[in-house]
């Protein structure tokens, strides 16, 4: 049948192929070639980085996957357990003290410590050049990286899985997480990355695909790398928690069940990572590092029972110092009776936190906030508040999934390669940006109005003006 | 593609989390890194938290141990926090002793609940990234041997939490804790005229943020010292670009980042300290500045008052007086966003 192929112009490697009647037939798909025809990829097989992709159409017979990396390098050597090793001073110094040690860890694996030990003392790192890339069949979830230092070792590579929701695991699930390890890496678990992410650690090249299988076996699917939806990190929730607004962990399934193509295919501007919190504790730090971050929120006052709060004061709580350390000063205690102003409460939760007599409201649902990163361009953002208050209502969340989709149609259609989500609402504005989703504007969007009266008018606001004067 | 998404919840989920899904009122912790959760059925659950070894490496060995104790104390469940601690949840309440010994068996204290010093977040550093200026791991170690005491008991204001990035793409979250260590670059990329050859310059052009990149003729490119930001975006465009300079690079300390909306709100850590020393293994000059902040803050904050909250009341003129800190033109922002850190009006604290 005949085939679209992408291959890398440096080494000729066909990094991802497609069914050309498929490809015609499939907008994702169509979405994801684009993406690899303009954007940068990492050739997992030479290593170079490259926006130029050739494209080849070529009738193929049905078969298995192409032979992978046949003219790669050797892959990745690793030092065997147990083995005699170099001396590592500087390493040996780190496994003393009390806190459980990386590199106590790291020396009952196969990972070549000389790599780490001629890090810390040339202070420099021993490793060279790699990235995210893609192999036939798996589009997402391998990170390689070659090593600086050939005498020491070739080079490790990745394989990141997401985490079950909770982050809790059965024994079973984690053993095999373990097996997997233990068989294809150096032995070493990386629990988590810091977007909740399982990685496998030094996993040689032509066993990436196997690693992959073994642990979708094992109930982990891989991906979260690249220009994509990464994982979505929740909060525990209703799992363990009281604080829980909305049905946190039901949301981060049913995100992977709508979006699960945009989390493994990467085709984005740039990787775009959700953080969803069940309230505004945010226990995923969402309002720092998501750019889409969901934050679960109520709007009417919250509630206070009486009674508990009596028993509460009569057992040493400390109701005072609470009322006192209100950020807008809305709780009034007068030594017998409680009030919150529901005017003044900005809904921070922190009497909420603090004493089992006070709960939240009610009316419950999320905002939703965009644009939160770390580096980009313009340096650590926080994300705006897009839409102060959307329905959260399980199983589907479709209203909060349609605004997250509308957010990064408009992202995709309108950003440039390489530009992170925050960039690209700042080089917008944020009026602008909320026109493209389609949001209502709304003082919660705003610390204030602006002060500039440097604002536009469409033709046609100006046209009913005009029309009047008429 | 193999595409099964996330399992089913309850694949993973310990019976005592699934009879009570959303029905929790009410948690304490009941003694460093315990805590009771009370569901409206009246059951107690109860979690015991330890910390991990840094950059949440845990070798195989350590993790089928791990494996032996929960199925021990939890019927087969464990948990990672979003600290990367471990959680035992469902422990019975007459085995957390049990619980919290057999822990400790493994290499692993109990405590980092609440107003005490939690978990370490940091990223790989030189154990496996291209970019990092520093050792995340390493200095991660270093802080958490000397805070091991504090880890496992409760007199803080309130929670104290650490980040640590080896470099500004900060996967290590920095910025986002109480106290960030950022590793930094101080110099230019050394260009590799014959390496950039290799490589398509318009990728190395285009990625640089402050547009300090220009081609070279016939096949390199130039880096303006005056823009560069030592960024590393370039880095991960091109072997021929690095940057990585045992005698310049270094750490930056920053203060008072938190997610919750309580006190302050949401924010980012703001520069304390620009620039200490790579000394490996240990960094004591970090450790020592950290520490001293630490000593500061629980001297002068209110109960519940995170370090950004605290620094929000007294004022920084107090927080650099107190801390002994010195102020330089580098902690005066002239990037981008800098309107948002300058001072208008003069309400001064002296």
């Amino acid at each position: 049948m005949l085939m679209v192929q992408l291959a890398c112009p440096r080494c000729g490697f066909v990094i991802e192929q497609y069914g050309a009647a498929q490809l015609e037939a499939d907008t994702q798909k169509q979405k994801r070639y684009q993406y690899l025809r303009k954007k940068q990829t990492l050739c997992p097989s030479c290593l170079s980085q490259t926006a130029k992709l050739e494209e080849r159409r070529v009738e193929v017979e049905a078969g298995p996957q192409a032979e992978l990396m046949a003219e790669a390098e050797a892959p990745p050597e690793a030092v065997p357990a147990g083995e005699a090793v170099a001396p590592t001073p500087l390493c040996d110094e780190l496994e003393r003290g009390p806190w459980p040690s990386h590199v106590t860890e790291l020396k009952q694996t196969r990972y070549h410590m000389q790599m780490y030990e001629e890090g810390l003392r040339q202070k420099r790192t021993q490793w060279g050049f790699g990235g995210y890339t893609s192999i036939p069949g798996v589009a997402s979830g391998i990170l390689m990286r070659a090593s600086a230092r050939p005498d020491i070792a070739k080079g490790a590579n990745l394989v990141r899985a997401f985490c079950p929701s909770g982050t809790f695991y059965s024994t079973q699930t984690f053993r095999a997480l373990c097996d997997v390890a233990d068989r294809h890496g150096y032995g070493i678990l990386h629990l988590h990355a810091t977007t909740c992410d399982i990685e496998v650690l030094g996993v040689p090249k032509e066993e990436l695909r196997a690693t992959v299988d073994e642990l979708v076996a094992a109930g982990l699917d891989v991906g979260s790398t690249g220009d994509a939806y990464r994982n979505c990190q929740e909060c525990i929730g209703p799992l363990r928690c009281e604080m829980v607004l909305v049905d946190s962990v039901a949301m981060r399934q049913a995100y992977f069940t709508r979006f699960l193509d945009d989390v493994q295919y990467p085709r984005f501007p740039h990787k775009i990572k959700f953080k969803l919190s069940g309230c505004p504790n945010d226990c995923t730090r969402s309002q720092q590092k998501g750019d889409i971050a969901i934050v679960g929120v109520f709007r009417d006052p919250p509630t206070i029972d009486a009674a508990r709060l009596e028993g509460w004061v009569a057992g040493g709580g400390d109701i005072a110092h609470i009322v006192r350390m209100c950020p807008t000063r809305a709780m009034e205690w007068d030594g017998r009776r409680l009030a919150i102003d529901a005017d003044g409460c900005v809904r921070c939760m922190y009497c909420i936190n603090k004493c089992p007599a006070v709960r939240p409201g009610g009316d419950r649902g999320v905002a939703v906030l965009a644009g939160g990163k770390m580096r980009g361009k313009y340096g650590p953002l926080q994300p705006f508040v897009i839409a102060p208050f959307v329905p959260a209502v399980p199983p589907d969340f479709t209203e909060v999934f349609d605004l997250c989709a509308k957010i990064t149609d408009v992202y995709d259609e309108h950003a440039r390669r390489k530009e992170r989500l925050g960039d690209f609402i700042y080089r917008t504005g944020i009026d602008q940006f909320c026109r493209l989703v389609g949001v209502p504007s709304a003082p919660q969007q705003m610390v204030s109005p602006r002060i500039n009266p440097f604002y536009h008018w469409t033709p046609e606001e100006l046209q009913a003006s005009r029309k009047e004067a008429d | 593609m193999p595409g099964i998404g996330v399992a089913p919840m309850e694949a993973n989920l310990p019976p005592i989390v699934r009879r009570n899904y959303g029905a929790w009122v009410w948690h304490e912790v009941i003694r460093p890194g315990v805590l009771k959760h009370v569901s409206k059925s009246g059951e107690a659950c109860f979690t015991v938290r330890a910390g991990m070894p840094p950059n949440a490496r845990v070798s195989t060995a350590l993790a089928r141990r791990i494996c032996e104790v929960a199925n021990r104390f939890c019927g087969g469940y464990l948990r990672i926090t979003r600290r990367h601690s471990l959680e035992l949840v469902g422990v019975a309440e007459a085995e957390l002793g049990a619980a919290i010994a057999a822990l400790r068996e493994i290499g692993l204290a109990v405590g980092g609940a609440d107003r005490t010093f939690h978990n370490i977040v940091c990223c790989t550093g030189w154990i496996h990234c291209q970019f990092a200026a520093t050792d995340a791991p390493a200095i991660a170690k270093a802080i958490s041997d000397g805070l091991w005491e504090d880890f496992q008991s409760e007199g803080y204001p309130a929670k104290l939490k650490i980040s640590i990035a080896a470099c500004v793409n900060q996967c290590g979250e920095g910025s986002t804790a109480d106290i960030g260590v950022i590793g930094i670059h101080r110099d230019l990329p050394r260009v590799n005229d014959a390496e950039v050859a290799k490589c398509e310059v318009p990728l190395i052009v285009s990625i640089c943020p402050t547009g300090a990149i220009r081609p070279k003729p016939p096949k390199s490119v130039q880096v303006d010292p005056r823009r560069c930001i030592h960024c590393v975006a370039c880095v991960g465009q091109c072997v021929g670009m690095p940057i990585g300079d045992p005698e310049t690079d270094g750490v930056a300390i920053y203060v008072g980042g938190k997610a919750g909306n309580q006190g302050s709100g949401p924010a980012f850590g703001k520069l304390a300290i620009p620039y200490l020393p790579n000394r490996p293994p240990r960094w004591p000059e970090v450790v020592q500045a950290v520490t001293g902040i630490i000593g500061v803050w629980t001297k002068g904050a209110r109960r519940d008052e995170r370090i950004g909250d605290w620094i929000s009341r007294i004022g920084w003129e107090r927080f650099f007086d107190k801390t002994g800190l010195p102020v330089s033109d580098k902690h005066l922002d002239g990037y981008v966003l800098w309107p948002m850190a300058a001072r208008t009006g003069v309400r001064f604290r002296w």
